[in-house]
């Protein structure tokens, strides 16, 4: 059932970024879009194929790829921004190695999580250090950094752990993976519906944070 | 990460698992209700500020319109009660009965209608110079205040000596006129406050700052006393001295001496230069 509502939500954020394409234009979360419809091909190339290791090695490289990408374009700071460059370095030496491993890329999608942990601290730092946003959650990438930050601290342990669990632990265990696939799929709908000028709107109206 | 998949038991590894995602959950959401926490809290402190920046800038607007106000009503209480009647008079004196007089009435007429309108000129001449100080205008700001200086030394009751130590060139006309304004006022607060014998005035010039310090013995403000008055709807003539420094981004401070005999004014001034830049950013 996780499952199901699970890849149901996967396309999501594909239609609401087509659906509201006015308001995300210039937000540079065409990236967020592109990775929406990896994640999506990926799930239905999956059902179809029997190599399923090598598109999930590929579909690790890309998405890390397109964050690296996100982060790099939306950091401010240059010293900031070298932080995902180093990070894309390490991650394609240890995928590269691991590409074509038989079993579930643990190591690399672990990797993957363990470094955008970091750099979604680092971009929100970056958010509340910034004079022009007054409230980071009217930021529409405010939404998505959180989106990838709960879900990849959520699936994290689940990442490292998962070559050592037993096959029934694991079909247990990757609900969590379902379930907080779901909430950043939502996460990232909200960040594609909101209003580009909702921050502006907000401020001009009222200053009053309590309301 | 791969000494943790080796060196942890099968068994507990369920539990790693489920105790880690809790506590990075945790952490995670902690982290977040702390940022947006923190900073509504950020911004409402800024916003407090900026309230109490702006109630400031009120008071010293009102500060400064009242004061206008006062100067536009003594100008024309001077006028209406000094100039107005001198030239009534002398306007008796020149009335149309005049022709009828005989010669010495008429000369003693014109005489006395002369000293009235001498005595108007300098009526209007002494307005004038309240609005303009002419030394102020032709020799600076060191004769200007070495004048008032004089004069205040000349009643007998107050000996009070300036001294300028770095003032080779002038400032801008404008500028001098707010800083002399400024001493005015602080000069005035001491002859009717502060019951002091003396008062000393030194200038002199650090870096690009310029630097105006007033002594005198009698009882005077700090620094807290000069912030309170501020932001009260007391101390006008304080808020009208913190709104002229405000044009010339200068300070003031009022502190009692090291000897805590004496108190010291302190004016602090960037020099034009450095004020052109400081206004253009």
């Amino acid at each position: 059932m996780l499952l199901s509502i699970a890849l149901v939500s996967e396309i999501l954020p594909i239609i609401f970024y087509l659906i509201f394409l006015k308001r995300n234009r210039g937000e540079g979360l065409w990236v967020i879009f592109l990775y929406s419809l990896l994640s999506f091909l990926t799930e239905l190339l999956f059902f179809g194929m029997v190599r399923r290791q090598i598109i999930y090695s590929c579909f690790d490289i890309i998405e890390f790829t397109l964050f690296s990408f996100f982060f790099y374009s939306s950091l401010e700071k240059k010293k900031f921004k070298l932080i995902p460059v180093i990070g894309a370095v390490i991650f394609y030496i240890v995928a590269s190695i691991n590409f074509t491993s038989k079993s579930f890329g643990s190591l690399s999608a672990s990797l993957e999580s363990i470094l955008i942990i970091p750099y979604c601290i680092l971009l929100l730092y970056e958010q509340i250090q910034d004079p022009t946003i007054i409230f980071v959650y009217y930021n529409k990438k405010f939404w998505v950094i959180i989106a990838f930050l709960l879900y990849f601290s959520a699936v994290l342990f689940l990442y490292i752990y998962y070559n050592s669990l037993s096959s029934e632990q694991r079909s247990n265990y990757w609900a969590i993976n379902n379930f907080f696939e779901i909430l950043k799929n939502i996460l990232i709908c909200v960040a594609f519906i909101m209003k580009k000028d909702v921050q502006r709107s907000y401020l001009t109206d009222n200053l009053d944070p309590d309301i | 990460m791969i000494i943790l998949e080796v060196t942890t038991p099968v068994s507990s590894v369920s539990t790693v698992l489920f105790f880690g995602t809790i506590g990075m959950l945790a952490l995670t959401i902690g982290l977040i209700v702390f940022i947006i926490f923190h900073q509504r809290k950020v911004i409402r402190y800024q916003m407090k500020l900026q309230r109490m920046e702006q109630d400031q800038q009120k008071l010293l607007l009102n500060a400064s319109i009242r004061l206008q106000e006062e100067e536009r009503q003594r100008i024309a209480a001077d006028l209406h009660d000094d100039a107005g009647p001198l030239l009534a008079t002398a306007r008796l004196y020149l009335n149309e009965n005049l022709v009828n007089l005989d010669k010495t009435s008429q000369l003693q007429s014109i005489y006395n209608a002369k000293q009235i309108i001498d005595d108007t000129i300098q009526l209007i001449r002494n307005i004038s110079h309240s609005l303009m100080p002419p030394t102020l205008k032709n020799f600076g700001l060191e004769s200007a205040v070495n004048d008032l200086f004089q004069k205040i030394s000349g009643s007998g009751s107050m000996n009070a000596s300036s001294r300028f130590h770095d003032y080779r060139e002038r400032l801008q006309t404008e500028n001098e006129l707010i800083i002399f304004r400024v001493i005015q006022e602080l000069i005035n607060n001491i002859l009717k406050h502060s019951n002091a014998s003396f008062i000393h005035l030194t200038q002199n010039t650090s870096g690009n700052k310029f630097f105006i310090r007033l002594h005198h013995d009698g009882r005077g403000i700090t620094q807290n006393d000069f912030n309170k008055l501020n932001k009260s709807n007391v101390g006008l003539g304080l808020k009208n001295i913190q709104s002229r420094l405000k044009v010339l981004h200068g300070k003031i401070f009022f502190e009692k001496d090291m000897s805590q005999t004496y108190y010291k004014v302190t004016i602090e001034l960037i020099k034009e230069e450095d004020n052109k830049l400081a206004e253009q950013d």
